[in-house]
């Protein structure tokens, strides 16, 4: 739920419930305030009857009362003496209503004789008064809280609005880009904080993610220039004239090995970067045909190890990725095929809407096949396999949200890669 | 032919310019960006040789001011970063080649040529050398002005010799020549060798003489015996 929503329904519920209480309470008052002056009254009445008694101990109906709202009558046996307030409702004279009335009841001696006297006084304009009352607090709360609730809307709206742009451009912050991320500012100091804290934490990560991606690329430079000049030492050594059998052995060890240094640092270095996802361009790429143009590069090595290609393509897979890391993920697949087939074998191409697999003729796998896609995991002794080219595909892989499979049937070898 | 190396390593500094100045090339070398800057605004270059990453400034700083001050000066790039960026950036500014450390000393040689040739000519003319003649724009090879058809790699191969007269090459470097990096693996040399036996016989069928020498376990040299 959206916190302008919450607050809204969580405001709306509060000042129902305030507002309900305020009414009830509101028409209590009012009704107890009415009562009270009509009792009152009531009491009064009751001090001028009982003068009257005195003074005449007598009474008749039509004294000078004008209305005849006071009953006299005679009690005969046990009676309680007490005074009492009671509502009543009394039929009225001229219609067939029945006329809401306060009613103080007393007992009182005339003459000598008990008698229950009822002074009542209608209460039909309080009534009134209390429904024009009520009628119009319904209406103004009513108001106040559709107004209020209306306000507190546009209000909160407005307020948090800098807060939802800046969380806009939050989510769209992208650290590998050198573009700072801007906060919008606004009068609200907690909002500015905010914005202050989170362009900082930005700035931090933008820092830190350059400074690691400086950090690998000088650790290859400062690697790959020794090692060529190593390689250029070798180089010129080679051309004198007077080198010894022995010597081109020694020679060609160290360039060999520096050579493989080198071969070992790059892929290195590329699993770092694929990890730091510093790969961060995307084209929607077509692999099945991406695999088919990689093939032409290894023409000349399968025809070298006599080795038969077969393509079978049944649609094709598209990708948005890093076009880079596609061209070294088919590269590595290809020539791990070629490396680890026979002369005379057979490379196989296989695509689909959502996959693309590389087969090869091999000698079964002397390890675990779980194991085949770790680092430095290499299934021939050969000094010429470094045993990071299937790391560098799987690490490729898990990057790009791409499966990968391996299977065994004796004896195809196939990598499976799907969308 | 002058060429300014623009390398802070100075071992390899020394190793290209000596490599070059064997070729014919009167090479000169900067070790820091200010030196560079100086040389090339005070000399002229057929060819400048620039490292990326030099202790007081960036490579890329110098090819501007390069091609502001002397636009037909051919730049090649080398550099320990082969990120696609750098490569773009690299072509985008105007340099026309960019190698990766480490690379070959022949395969630079050959690419500096390569460049000047291009640079000189429009890369219209013919690399003559000894009996063999090649039209590169044509691409055609002829050996005592016989035409003799080569296939694609035994052009590259042939025209990565021609370009390295006297010099010995090692089999890797061939090989990273004619395939590129992808090709590490024992098949390619042995792909190298299958290639040099036929170059070899192709020209020596058309009356050339046998010029490929093979260096035990270096690799080959193109030189007239």
């Amino acid at each position: 739920m959206k916190l302008l929503e919450k607050a809204s329904r969580i405001y709306l519920l509060a000042s129902l419930l305030i507002y309900v209480a305020v009414g009830v309470a509101f028409f209590w008052i009012i009704k107890f305030m009415i009562y009270d002056e009509v009792e009152s009254r009531l009491m009064v009445e009751k001090q001028d009857f009982e003068t009257y008694i005195r003074s005449n101990d007598t009474w008749s109906n039509n004294s000078y009362f004008v209305e005849n709202k006071i009953e006299v009558v005679p009690v005969f046996g046990r009676f309680d003496n007490k005074v009492a307030f009671t509502d009543t409702l009394i039929s009225n004279r001229y219609d067939e209503t029945a006329d809401p009335f306060r009613q103080l009841t007393f007992y009182t001696l005339i003459g000598g004789s008990p008698y229950r006297v009822a002074i009542r006084k209608s209460m039909i304009e309080s009534y009134k008064l209390i429904e024009a009352i009520s009628a119009a607090m319904i209406a103004f709360l009513g108001l106040l809280l559709v107004s209020t609730f209306l306000f507190h809307r546009v209000l909160s709206g407005k307020l948090w609005k800098p807060f939802y742009d800046s969380l806009a451009r939050i989510k769209d912050f992208d650290w590998t880009k050198n573009k700072p991320l801007e906060t919008v500012r606004s009068e609200i100091t907690e909002f500015n904080e905010l914005g202050d804290v989170m362009e900082k934490m930005a700035s931090k990560m933008q820092h830190d993610y350059r400074s690691l991606r400086e950090f690998t690329e000088n650790a290859s430079h400062e690697i790959q220039t020794p090692l060529a000049l190593i390689n250029a030492r070798v180089e010129q050594f080679i051309q004198s004239k007077d080198l010894g059998e022995n010597h081109t052995y020694w020679i060609e060890e160290i360039y060999h090995a520096a050579r493989r240094m080198s071969r070992l640092n790059q892929g290195l270095l590329l699993l770092a970067k694929i990890e730091n996802q510093q790969f961060t361009e995307q084209e929607d790429l077509d692999l099945s045909e991406l695999a088919l143009n990689k093939l032409k590069d290894f023409e000349d090595i399968l025809q070298h190890k006599e080795i038969g290609l077969t393509v079978q393509s049944t649609g094709s897979f598209r990708k948005v990725m890093s076009p880079a890391l596609a061209d070294i993920l088919l590269t590595n697949l290809i020539s791990n095929a070629i490396r680890h087939n026979y002369t005379g074998g057979e490379l196989r191409l296989e695509s689909g809407a959502d996959y693309v697999q590389v087969s090869n003729t091999g000698n079964p796998l002397k390890s675990d096949p779980e194991r085949l896609f770790e680092r430095f995991k290499k299934e021939s002794a050969g000094a010429e396999s470094l045993g990071l080219g299937l790391a560098i595909v799987k690490e490729i892989c898990d990057n790009c949200e791409l499966g990968i499979s391996y299977q065994y049937e004796e004896p195809i070898h196939s990598i499976r890669i799907t969308g | 032919m002058k060429i300014l190396v623009v390398e802070d390593e100075k071992g390899l500094a020394e190793s290209i310019t000596d490599y070059l100045s064997r070729e014919g090339f009167i090479c000169e070398v900067a070790n820091t960006f200010w030196q560079a800057d100086e040389k090339i605004s005070l000399y002229q270059y057929d060819c400048t040789i620039v490292d990326l990453t030099l202790p007081d400034g960036n490579g890329f700083d110098i090819i501007q001011t390069l091609k502001k001050i002397a636009a037909a000066t051919g730049i090649i790039i080398i550099s320990a970063r082969n990120t696609l960026e750098d490569k773009l950036k690299g072509l985008e500014i105007g340099s026309d080649d960019y190698m990766t450390k480490p690379f070959h000393l022949s395969e630079l040689n050959a690419r500096v040529k390569s460049l000047i040739r291009r640079r000189n000519f429009g890369g219209n003319n013919d690399m003559i050398w000894k009996d063999i003649r090649v039209n590169l724009p044509a691409r055609k090879v002829f050996i005592k002005d016989i035409e003799t058809t080569l296939s694609k790699k035994e052009y590259d191969l042939l025209l990565y010799f021609l370009s390295n007269i006297d010099v010995a090459l090692t089999k890797e470097s061939i090989a990273e020549h004619l395939w590129g990096d992808n090709m590490d693996s024992a098949d390619s040399l042995d792909m190298v060798y299958s290639h040099i036996k036929n170059l070899r016989r192709k020209i020596v069928e058309k009356g050339g003489k046998d010029y490929i020498q093979s260096i035990y376990g270096i690799g080959y040299k193109f030189t007239a015996p």
